[in-house]
């Protein structure tokens, strides 16, 4: 194959896995907006804050556990941005500050 | 002629002016909180008007002029839970930071406010998006501006029943008049429903008033569990939060909603719904016709 033939299908080739991608990234956009990749920190974080409904029904061990899974997302959420870090930070607080709650009235029922 | 009674020259006053002296002493030293019964609470607004927040930490010097915020719009759509939970809206005014970065980066406003995100079947308009140049600016950015805000509150709310009020949400909800939304695909963490949480009654300070009747199952149906607690109401052991009406009045507990979002702290009958002793069996069950001016 001729060099000018090579040059060709390279520049193409480039093109398409640009151009082409986004022309088809319509429906991935909208795949990877509909359900972005999670980082690790966010599948944490929604592990541990889902269950708020249920704290009154988990054991002082459950809660405490659950306090600390918080505790050690706490320095992860520091680093994010700062619009994410302020949001994910108080999303955080409010739902250690309930497992907490919980805690300190079930520890309280007990005396 | 109440004068009469203080007129010197009576032996039958003179008698009877330590025992009204001590009567007052009694009357002021022993009733609890006393000045509770004069105090009225914040006059309320018009009910189109309650609720409403100016945002203007940016958009004033930014250019577009300061953000209206009417709640009565958005708590008939979501609960207050989505937006002060979810999305990170704090309870008081201007200190969420609200920037037009921030929605456009999808915070805040721009998490439902996007122009892709569907309610009811329409897309929801883009806040401080760049496409928009300037055409839905003023929808939000509309203090001082006639005619630019597209709903009305009297035509929105004009189905909605009504209360002692504006509008009774409770009973627009139980009446299928309003379904609110509590999950945000994409914001909201996946969640079990939350079991209903028994109601319960709290005695009131005051000797001459009924127990509160609180309606937990509708508060933690709104609200969630961790709106509330721990950061209103920091905790559960019995006898150490002490409730008063001046402390609402403050904004703290019930005061942190309610007289400023949430029925107002005048509407007595909507938490003591017994009313004063007094009136106990001669109220009924829509006993909102006692109220402080």
């Amino acid at each position: 194959m001729s060099q000018p033939i090579m040059i060709v299908l390279f520049i193409s080739a480039g093109l398409a896995a640009l151009g082409g991608t986004r022309a088809i990234g319509g429906p991935s956009l909208r795949t990877a907006q509909s359900a972005p990749v999670k980082e690790s920190w966010q599948k944490e974080f929604e592990d541990t804050c889902s269950k708020t409904q249920d704290a009154m029904t988990f054991s002082q061990e459950e809660l405490t556990s659950l306090i600390s899974r918080c505790d050690d997302l706490q320095p992860q959420i520091e680093k994010l941005d700062e619009t994410r870090k302020k949001v994910y930070l108080r999303r955080l607080k409010m739902c250690r500050g309930l497992y907490a709650y919980v805690l300190d009235s079930k520890r309280n029922e007990k005396k | 002629m109440p004068m009469c009674w203080t007129r010197r020259g009576t032996k039958r006053n003179e008698r009877r002016r330590p025992f009204l002296a001590l009567l007052c002493a009694v009357f002021f030293l022993t009733v609890p909180g006393p000045g509770q019964i004069y105090l009225p609470p914040p006059p309320a607004e018009q009910p189109s008007d309650y609720g409403k927040v100016i945002l203007n930490s940016h958009s004033s010097t930014a250019g577009p002029g300061p953000v209206v915020f009417d709640h009565w719009l958005h708590r008939a759509k979501f609960t207050c839970r989505l937006c002060h939970v979810d999305i990170g809206f704090a309870m008081q005014a201007n200190a969420t930071g609200v920037k037009a970065g921030t929605n456009r980066q999808g915070f805040h406003c721009g998490a439902c406010h996007d122009g892709k995100r569907l309610f009811e079947g329409r897309p929801i308009f883009a806040a401080c998006s760049d496409d928009s140049k300037g055409k839905e600016c003023d929808r939000c950015h509309s203090l001082g501006k006639w005619g630019v805000r597209k709903y009305n509150y009297d035509a929105f709310t004009a189905k909605l029943p009504k209360g002692f009020y504006g509008v009774d949400w409770m009973a627009a909800e139980n009446k299928r008049k309003i379904k609110l939304v509590d999950s945000l695909e994409g914001i909201s963490v996946k969640r079990v429903p939350i079991q209903a949480r028994e109601d319960f009654t709290i005695k009131a300070r005051l000797p001459w008033v009924h127990p509160i009747l609180f309606s937990h199952e509708q508060h933690s149906a709104w609200n969630g569990c961790e709106l509330c607690h721990p950061e209103i109401f920091p905790t559960a052991r019995k006898e150490t939060v002490q409730f008063s009406m001046f402390l609402n009045i403050e904004g703290r507990y019930c005061g942190a909603c309610h007289g400023k979002v949430a029925f107002p702290l005048n509407n007595c009958c909507a938490c003591h719904p017994l009313g004063p002793f007094w009136m106990a069996g001669k109220l009924g069950k829509t006993p909102d016709w006692v109220l402080f001016p």
